[in-house]
């Protein structure tokens, strides 16, 4: 059979493969062209060209401070080990809170002390980043929790509802549950 | 058996010296040479087959790779901005208090996150701000004037390069990428084709002393001379890149695993008794960028600070870095921006033997730990290397399409002799002439 084909040369398709299976490889390359559109997506997301977020929940009032909340990507919250599912907020300070404000946390459901108040808020006051375990058994009224602290050590705390700071966050929890 | 059929094949071949047909022939009647032979011709075959089928993938990753070692030269010619031309001959550096004031003087409001004095002193410091619109930039800053030459564009080409090298553009969302995987796996192929290539060359080491490189006698023999030479100057480049990318590799697996190789412990905070309270409407002042630089230097003398990274929270540090004497590691600071206390440091002594191990791993693969002088190093050996896998592919093609005309030619006397795979035959007569030098 082998030695067949070698005396009869291949014709076609099977000439074609022959000559052409080990250049498939090219077809990888397919690949950076095809993630081209979402690598400059992704670049002006984390530049903040796309604002605070990419979508943005609207601005709220904790205490005396004003607060933009955005989820950073609309996702269903991610795996990360042991510490179980993540979500990602930004939060953006008002101009006149940024000098006042020392902290911020965000948690699902309602802290019962500062030690309990959840991830803490990092990065530019412009655009604080936190990202916050969502447990899998929270309920479909579950609140997201923030916490301000002054630095004169007043706390302010302010609650949006689940389902209204991330809906895939809440379709996500429907499935599990 | 092995034997007869590469006689055949060498003589269906049509393209090896008959010297090498009689030596096949003859190595019937050697049972330890025809042993030896099969054995390297196996070597032979492994070597071809570990990157042919990929070659252009292959190739591509190491072309990607060779330019984005001197991404950041490219860009320093492309844009005058990244360059630092001092206003006099004998003008002072700034300090990074005067440049955290000329920034805040010609960007106002924004706010600084971090500022990096690169290695090479002729390209501008890059300072990381936001503003209050939530969009960032990492600003070119002039390290004599503090006069912010210009920014990064949303297409930024030093960037660009190591993702489409390193992950091929693909996005990270969930730990590593299925382009940081296939990517770092050519590693081991790499390293073996590296391993199996000295193997199937024998007495690679004649080859330092007389270098053979035929310009006339062909294409076939120009790409052999080629990928032997460059593959012997190449050998410890070679290991060094391959072995750092099976690290990547290795790396990801870890990670996706949740497998940490040292525990890292809890994250450094400061303590919150440390961090003053004051009156409302007020806030601490911090301690300047330049006393952080100064504590760092006063607790490291021989650290050259490159970095300063400003708090991103109320309880983080400012964290000063820089290379000391190993050159691999950054060896880094961090200090109470309360109250100048230096909590905790990073020195090459302070790591384990597997974190200097783990650590070097990145700067060995991209070269970008000694100046320009380096990268250009880096580079050359990286045009040979993305030139080894062109020639790897074209001693092959040439030979099979030479090949396959001798076996079209005389089908009659190589018919029952000639192995499935033309390639397994174009293998042996290699085999054969690798022997040979």
């Amino acid at each position: 059979m082998a030695s067949k084909t070698m005396a009869a040369p291949p014709t076609g398709l099977a000439a074609k493969w022959r000559r052409w299976r080990f250049h498939l490889s090219a077809l990888l390359l397919v690949l950076p062209l095809a993630y081209l559109p979402r690598y400059f997506d992704d670049l002006a997301l984390s530049r903040g060209e796309k604002g605070l977020g990419q979508r943005e929940i609207g601005q709220l009032a904790v205490g005396p401070w004003q607060v933009r909340l955005a989820e950073w990507r609309v996702e269903p919250p991610l795996p990360e080990g042991e510490a179980g599912h993540m979500k990602t907020f930004t939060l953006g300070l008002c101009a006149d809170c940024i000098s006042q404000v020392k902290a911020a946390y965000v948690r699902v459901g309602k802290p019962r002390s500062l030690r309990t108040a959840g991830a803490l808020f990092s990065g530019s006051p412009y655009r604080l980043m936190a990202s916050v375990p969502i447990p899998q058994r929270a309920g479909a009224d579950a609140q997201l929790w923030l916490t301000l602290e002054g630095w004169d050590g007043a706390l302010h705390q302010a609650a949006i509802p689940l389902a209204q700071a991330s809906p895939v966050t809440q379709a996500w929890l429907a499935r599990q549950n | 058996m092995v034997s007869s059929v590469s006689a055949a094949a060498a003589d269906a071949n049509g393209l090896s010296p008959s010297r090498e047909a009689d030596e096949a022939i003859s190595a019937l009647g050697r049972p330890a040479g025809k042993k030896k032979r099969s054995r390297s011709k196996l070597w032979f075959l492994v070597h071809s087959w570990l990157a042919l089928p990929v070659w252009i993938f292959v190739f591509f990753v190491c072309l990607t790779g060779t330019i984005a070692t001197v991404s950041q030269e490219i860009v320093w010619l492309a844009d005058p901005a990244v360059r630092a031309n001092p206003p006099a001959q004998d003008a002072p550096l700034l300090g990074y208090d005067a440049l955290y004031e000329a920034v805040q003087r010609e960007h106002p409001g924004s706010a600084l996150q971090f500022i990096s004095r690169p290695v090479k002193s002729q390209f501008a410091l890059t300072v990381r701000v936001t503003y209050p619109d939530a969009t960032s930039a990492s600003l070119y800053v002039n390290p004599y004037t503090g006069h912010i030459q210009g920014q990064s564009s949303s297409f930024d080409f030093r960037q660009f390069m190591r993702a489409l090298h390193g992950w091929l553009l693909m996005p990270f969302t969930n730990g590593f990428n299925f382009g940081w995987y296939a990517v770092a796996f050519l590693g081991f192929p790499m390293l073996a084709s590296l391993v199996t290539g000295l193997v199937v060359y024998k007495r690679f080491w004649r080859g330092y002393l007389r270098p053979k490189l035929r310009l006339r006698q062909g294409a076939r023999v120009f790409w052999g001379d080629f990928h032997r030479l460059a593959g012997i100057w190449s050998v410890p480049f070679i290991a060094i890149i391959s072995i750092t990318a099976i690290w990547f590799f290795v790396m990801a697996v870890l990670f996706d695993n949740h497998i940490a190789l040292e525990d890292e412990g809890p994250p450094l905070i400061v303590a919150r008794e440390d961090v003053p309270r004051v009156q409302a409407g007020q806030r601490p002042p911090l301690i300047s960028l330049d006393r952080a630089a100064r504590i760092a230097h006063e607790t490291f003398p021989d650290l050259e600070p490159s970095f300063v990274s400003l708090p991103s929270n109320a309880f983080d540090y400012y964290v000063v870095g820089g290379r000391g004497a190993y050159p691999l590691m950054f060896e880094t600071v961090s200090i109470n921006p309360y109250n100048g206390a230096v909590e905790e440091t990073h020195r090459v002594s302070d790591h384990s033997a597997v974190e200097i191990f783990t650590d070097s791993m990145r700067p060995l693969h991209t070269g970008d730990f000694a100046g320009v002088p380096l990268k250009l190093v880096y580079f050359f050996f990286g045009v040979l290397l993305t030139m080894m896998v062109f020639s790897g592919m074209m001693i092959w093609t040439k030979r099979t399409v030479k090949e396959t005309a001798a076996a079209i030619k005389r089908p009659r006397r190589t018919r029952g002799a000639v192995p499935a795979r033309p390639s397994a035959a174009a293998a042996e007569g290699h085999a054969l002439r690798g022997r040979h030098g």
